[in-house]
């Protein structure tokens, strides 16, 4: 699908083109489902548990029902639809037991939010409060509570997942790659630490909000906001048993996503508000709380790393075992723990290789899909612990990576041969050192030293990621000409402020040779109009929905040709087309206007051939197959996007506050399509993947509930968080089956940067940090070898900031248990 | 979506006072809002009636003069202060400490009375306030009276305030007139941010003073301390007077050595 | 309770419950739609709007209080259709992705620029602190302020390794 060439020829491949939905957005007239309100509509509010395991022993809602205004009362006890991504372990309403504070046990639909909200003050519900779990590693413990007794019952994806009935296991995904044991018995050093990090929210500016309407005879109606309808529309039918064609999923513009969109979430409940309500449309918002209880979060990860090293510093072994926190529902941890798994090592060649990974459930609010999908939290660990074993062995952590990364010829953990054309991890490292000065100080730099008192200090890490994603994920793109040359694309994928749909016009125009006025990419989705789109995530858009393009573009155009060559008496290869027409190569005057072919041909004597012209284009992802279950063997990846972030970062030796100061990244994007788009999701992600790294993460009371689910206990950096300096380089190795030789990068921007901040503080300062984020405390108590602060709950007892690492040199009868 | 309240505008001082001698048991005062508008909306306050006092003219207005002081009014926000030329040339600490609360548009209408009588542990205002040794007149249907910032403070969120009081004006007295003064506060992210503690230290009249908030029940100061003060006996005093705690935004732990540090460091930088 | 106001220059009178925030009030009961919620407690900024020449976070506005005053939103920034010049940087620096928070975000900066004609960095950073983005990184924002001002030195933001 390659259209590799020297950039200077294309017309718009390459170019800031500016965004095609930007006037709307700039003028507040773009329409978010949040500004939909619909004639007859009703507002839902929703009654959440207060604590973390409870029995419900009794729901009154006769005080709720009996207020005028009220049109609809759900509890769990009447609705009979169970949902899930992978595992179908999450009722629409608690039934019986709710398992995480802030989750759904009954719901209202009103005439008025503020009627919705009196009557679910006014239900009564009384719980029986059960000890939770809320640790994972806990919850692996023998005898600790079943957050699922019944796990054994559900129906779940067994082609890629196995759960563990009778224990707290949702998924144990596992990889085993040459000979582990064997590796360290070679090696001379063997190092081994565990990392950590909290769940963390998304914080889309947009909260989830959706209006359903069920219409007579099942014909139900969604507007929601979320990234992937037709993963909406597809479990919506599967958990109420409807046909595909009896619902339609409508999307407007979404006020952000960052993977917490890309399930089915509040849409069930509302459908059955509306269904209750007579077929009234029912509309429901969460608010900012619910936005970090009701609705899902980013799954905790406990991290631990055994590895290897030869005496040249050649990684010869590495063990892990990945603990991840699903929360009460499996939703799509237990992907992140299988996609997490077969890339855990970070871009390095490990040929010994062995990985367990758990999926555990607890007594949290779940997690989901979030940015990274999972490679955000795991490289914390990978490239913290990449430092800690350079630190160990003496090597400088630069020339350790370099000596370590993927290149041709290396073998990924699941088997994948890297070829010259899978993407340049080398450079990318050797070009953010180079962006930071790494490995000394400027004489600028010592003068800031000097005059400010505070340590400057510089680190890097490295990241990869492919698409996580079913080895069959495919699209489509339908191109149909108007009568008037100007052509309507229509994609599943959705634009979610990504920039996809101009990138998306870009290649369009390119591979036609059309204006880029001539080109409308619909942006607002709709699952009856548009063609399949399995979701938009895992950064695999431009790739696949733009291969749909050109093959779209090419079928319009050899529909055009075919018609033109009649009607001109020439052979098809004998034409060619400019933005405007069709004419004979040598005889240019002999020529038809696009407009005149659009809908089909006619003879000045009106006779007529031909007929609209529509070309269509699917794709389907090529040669990924799923994962052998006992080794991981086998080929998830549709591209690997590689990449660095460097970082310079000022700390104060005394208090532990930092300041960065600068941030330089650079990822191998195959082709750059839009450089100012490339730009804004490398510097949008690297942000959001400091504020994971400096200030976000959920904090919880012993009892399970969550204590900041605001903007005032959980921050997120705001524009005085800037770093003085921003770096962003892009390396172009194309992707040989990517449009223009692109692959992915929307995810990748916020993987590492927060391993980089925390190796380039323990550069300055010396602070060891193996738990993320580093708050300014962490970081003092780090420096001065202080018991750690435990507000995560990561472990119990309190305690759980800081691993020791144990660093031993070559003890052949080394055990690989943990 | 906010509870369910009756809303009134007074426009002059004595309709106001007069409301609150007959209804204050369910009113609350609105004068910026974003203490109070967040506080119902979060259902921690429901009161039965609001009182804008905004309309109120002689509420409005910052005034200097050496008789008085430094005279601010109920409608004065955090940006008034920011931009007068009187407080930036006499009391700088003041726009200092203004200048770290929220961010621009809730300075726009958050006041400095609110940020007072709100009594947060973690108010802006209160360290540079209580360092300038300012003086709160309360004023009610039965007369007014004027009561020491110091001891205006009683508890967390708690004043000396009757339930039919307002506080009308926060006097800054003309003895503290071109005071030296700095203020730190520790932050957990460089944007706005709740102060995870705050320390004000500032040479007035020939002596020190050190106010501390988010670390004790109120923001706290100590009394004017010898300008050749050893460190360590100030830093002392000032631990002396504060009882962090711990939670979510910090442990006590580490309010305590920042409170310490940020001392040291304040004294000197204002000490020269 | 009655109010009467104007916003982007209407007048519009209504009679609006005490407790309804100038938020509501300008989404629901005036229908220009372009000014968003966030989080409804003052802390993101999508909901800026001006109101009598100040910016305020309209969430923690009741519409009463408003009674008399001249509201300026999103809707008015462009006139007869054509964007404003800090639209227009915003759109060719690339400082839009999803869009929620750009109301906001464009009120703020034209706030920012009225009282700093040629800011620096600094003080764009702190005129725009109070307006969470969680897409853009904020860099291309910060530019699209320094290039309705006059002042970005253009150059290319991309740096391509190995040319």
């Amino acid at each position: 699908m390659q259209e590799n060439s020297d950039s200077a020829r294309f017309a718009y491949v390459g170019k800031s083109v500016l965004r095609v939905e930007a006037i709307e957005k700039l003028t507040g007239l773009a329409m978010y489902v949040s500004d939909m309100s619909l004639p007859g509509m009703l507002y839902a509010q929703v009654k959440k548990s207060p604590h973390a395991r409870a029995r419900i022993k009794h729901i009154d809602i006769s005080r709720a029902a009996a207020l005028v205004g009220v049109r609809a009362v759900l509890t769990g006890a009447e609705l009979n639809y169970r949902l899930g991504l992978y595992i179908v372990d999450k009722d629409i309403l608690a039934k019986g037991e709710v398992r995480h504070y802030g989750e759904a046990v009954a719901a209202v639909a009103a005439d008025t939010l503020e009627i919705a909200r009196k009557a679910v003050d006014l239900i009564d519900v009384e719980y029986e409060v059960l000890d939770p779990v809320l640790n994972h590693m806990d919850a692996l413990k023998e005898g600790a509570p079943l957050v699922h007794p019944d796990l054994g019952t559900y129906d779940y994806v067994e082609a890629a997942f196995t759960p563990v009935p009778g224990t707290n296991i949702a998924n144990l995904s596992k990889l085993r790659k040459g000979d582990v044991q064997k590796g360290f018995d070679e090696s001379t050093w063997i190092i081994e630490r565990e990392y950590d990090n909290p769940s963390v929210q998304h914080v889309p500016m947009e909260t989830h909000v959706a209006i359903v309407q069920w219409g007579k005879n099942d014909n139900v109606t969604i507007w929601s906001s979320a990234q992937s309808p037709f993963t909406v529309r597809n479990l919506f039918c599967y958990a109420f048993k409807l046909p595909l064609n009896k619902v339609r999923v409508l999307v407007p513009h979404v006020g952000g996503g960052f993977g917490g969109k890309a399930g089915i979430h509040i849409e069930p409940l509302v459908a059955c508000l509306s269904k209750k309500a007579g077929g009234r449309p029912v509309k429901l918002q969460a608010s900012r709380e619910e936005e970090f209880s009701l609705l899902p979060c980013r799954s905790a990860l406990t991290y631990k790393i055994k590895t290897g090293v030869s005496a040249e510093g050649k990684i010869l072994a590495q063990q892990m075992w990945m603990y991840w926190d699903a929360g009460a529902y499996a939703d799509y941890a237990v992907n992140v723990t299988r996609a997490s798994g077969y890339s855990a090592a970070g871009p390095y060649e490990i040929p010994n290789a062995w990985i367990d990974a758990y999926t555990v459930y607890t007594n949290k609010p779940y997690g989901t899909a979030y940015r990274g999908f999972g490679h955000v939290e795991f490289h914390w660990g990978v490239e913290r612990h990449m430092d800690l074993i350079a630190r160990a062995i003496g090597m400088d952590p630069l020339e350790f990576r370099l000596k370590n990364a993927l290149r041709p010829g290396s073998v990924s953990l699941t088997g994948e041969r890297i070829t010259d054309n899978t993407g340049d991890v080398l450079t990318c490292i050797s070009e953010v050192a180079k962006a930071i000065n790494y490995g000394k100080l400027t004489e600028e730099e010592k003068e800031r030293e000097r005059r400010t008192g505070r340590k400057i200090g510089k680190g890097i890490a490295a990241l990869h990621k492919a698409p996580a994603m079913p080895s069959n994920t495919a699209t489509a793109a339908v191109i149909k000409m108007n009568s008037d040359g100007t052509v309507n694309v229509n994609v599943g994928l959705m634009e979610i402020g990504q920039g996809s749909t101009t990138a998306i016009t870009q290649i369009v125009a390119e591979r036609l040779g059309f204006r880029l006025d001539q080109i409308k990419v619909t942006l607002e989705k709709d699952t009856d109009r548009d063609p399949y789109d399995w979701q938009t995530v895992a950064s695999k858009g431009l790739i696949l929905t733009g291969n749909a393009c050109v093959l779209a573009c090419e079928d319009l155009l050899k529909k055009g040709y075919e018609v033109a060559a009649q009607a001109l008496c020439a052979h098809p290869e004998d034409l060619t087309h400019d933005a405007d027409r069709i004419y004979v190569i040598h005889r240019p005057s002999e020529m038809i206007s696009w407009a005149r072919l659009s809908i089909g041909y006619t003879y000045p004597d009106g006779k007529s051939i031909g007929g609209p012209l529509i070309g269509v284009g699917q794709y389907i992802a090529h040669g990924l197959s799923n994962l052998d279950k006992e080794t991981g063997q086998g080929n998830p990846a549709l591209d690997w996007t590689y990449g660095a972030h460097g970082i310079i970062a000022e700390v104060d030796g005394v208090t532990g506050e930092y300041k960065v100061l600068k941030v330089a990244s650079a990822f191998d994007v195959g082709k750059v399509i839009n450089p100012g788009m490339v730009r804004g999701q490398a510097v949008g992600g690297m942000i959001q993947g400091l504020g994971t790294a400096i200030c976000e993460g959920y904090v919880f009371d012993k009892q399970g509930h969550l204590l900041n689910p605001s903007f005032t206990d959980n921050k997120i950096p705001t524009t005085m968080d800037l770093p003085e300096e921003i770096e962003t380089i892009v390396v172009e190795t194309p992707q040989l089956d990517g449009p223009y030789g692109v692959r992915g990068v929307g995810e990748h921007s916020m993987i590492s940067v927060a391993p980089a901040l925390g190796n380039a503080i323990q550069a300055a300062v010396g602070a060891d940090l193996t738990h993320m984020p580093m708050r300014f405390e962490d970081v003092w108590r780090a420096m001065r070898n202080k018991e750690p602060v435990d507000n995560w709950i990561t472990k119990t007892p309190a305690g759980s900031c800081r691993s020791d690492p144990t660093t031993r040199r070559h003890e052949p009868d080394a055990a690989i248990a943990p | 979506m906010l509870h369910q309240f009756s809303y009134v505008a007074p426009k002059s001082r004595e309709e106001l006072l007069d409301l609150l001698s007959t209804d204050y048991a369910h009113a609350k005062i609105l004068a910026g809002g974003t203490d109070l508008l967040v506080n119902i909306r979060n259902g921690t306050v429901k009161p039965g009636m609001v009182i804008d006092i905004k309309k109120i003219k002689e509420f409005s207005g910052i005034t200097y003069s050496k008789g008085e002081g430094l005279v601010l009014r109920p409608a004065v926000t955090i940006n008034d202060v920011l931009r007068d030329p009187t407080v930036r040339d006499y009391f700088p600490l003041l726009q200092e400490c203004g200048h770290d609360l929220a961010s621009y548009q809730i300075r726009n209408r958050a006041t400095v009375i609110g940020n007072v009588v709100n009594a947060s542990p973690c108010s802006d205002m209160a360290p540079a306030l209580l360092c300038l040794d300012s003086q709160v007149v309360l004023a009610s249907s039965r007369g007014t009276r004027t009561v020491p910032l110091k001891e205006f403070f009683i508890g967390v969120k708690k004043t000396v305030l009757a339930p039919d009081e307002i506080v009308e004006r926060i006097i800054v007295p003309t003895q503290a007139k071109g005071a030296i003064g700095k203020y730190r506060k520790l932050k957990r992210i460089n944007g706005h941010d709740l102060g995870i503690i705050g320390v004000a230290v500032a040479v007035v009249n020939g002596h020190v003073r050190i106010a501390v908030s988010s670390a004790a029940p109120t923001p706290v100061v100590t009394e004017g301390l010898p300008m050749d003060i050893q460190v360590d006996e100030a830093v002392e005093i000032t631990m002396n007077m504060i009882s962090p705690i711990s939670d979510v935004r910090c442990t006590k732990e580490y309010r305590e050595f920042m409170v310490n540090t940020f001392v040291r460091r304040l004294l000197a930088e204002v000490r020269g | 309770m009655k109010i009467r106001l104007t916003v982007n220059s209407q007048v519009y009178e209504r009679d609006v419950a005490e407790n309804r925030t100038l938020l509501r009030f300008i989404r629901e009961d005036v229908g220009l739609t372009g000014t968003k919620e966030g989080c409804g407690a003052g802390e993101c900024g999508a909901c800026t709007v001006y109101m009598n020449g100040k910016t305020v976070n309209s969430c923690m506005v009741l519409a009463v209080e408003a009674d008399g005053a001249a509201i300026e939103t999103i809707e008015g920034e462009a006139v007869d259709g054509m964007l404003s010049k800090l639209q227009e940087a915003f759109d060719r620096n690339h400082a839009v992705q999803c869009g929620f928070c750009t109301p906001g975000m464009l009120i703020s900066a034209k706030e920012l620029i009225h009282n700093h004609p040629k800011p620096t960095v600094e003080q764009i950073k702190e005129g725009l602190e109070g307006n969470l983005c969680r897409c853009t990184g904020y860099q291309q924002i910060i530019e699209a302020v320094l290039d309705t001002t006059g002042q970005l030195t253009r150059k290319e933001g991309l740096e391509y390794a190995g040319k």
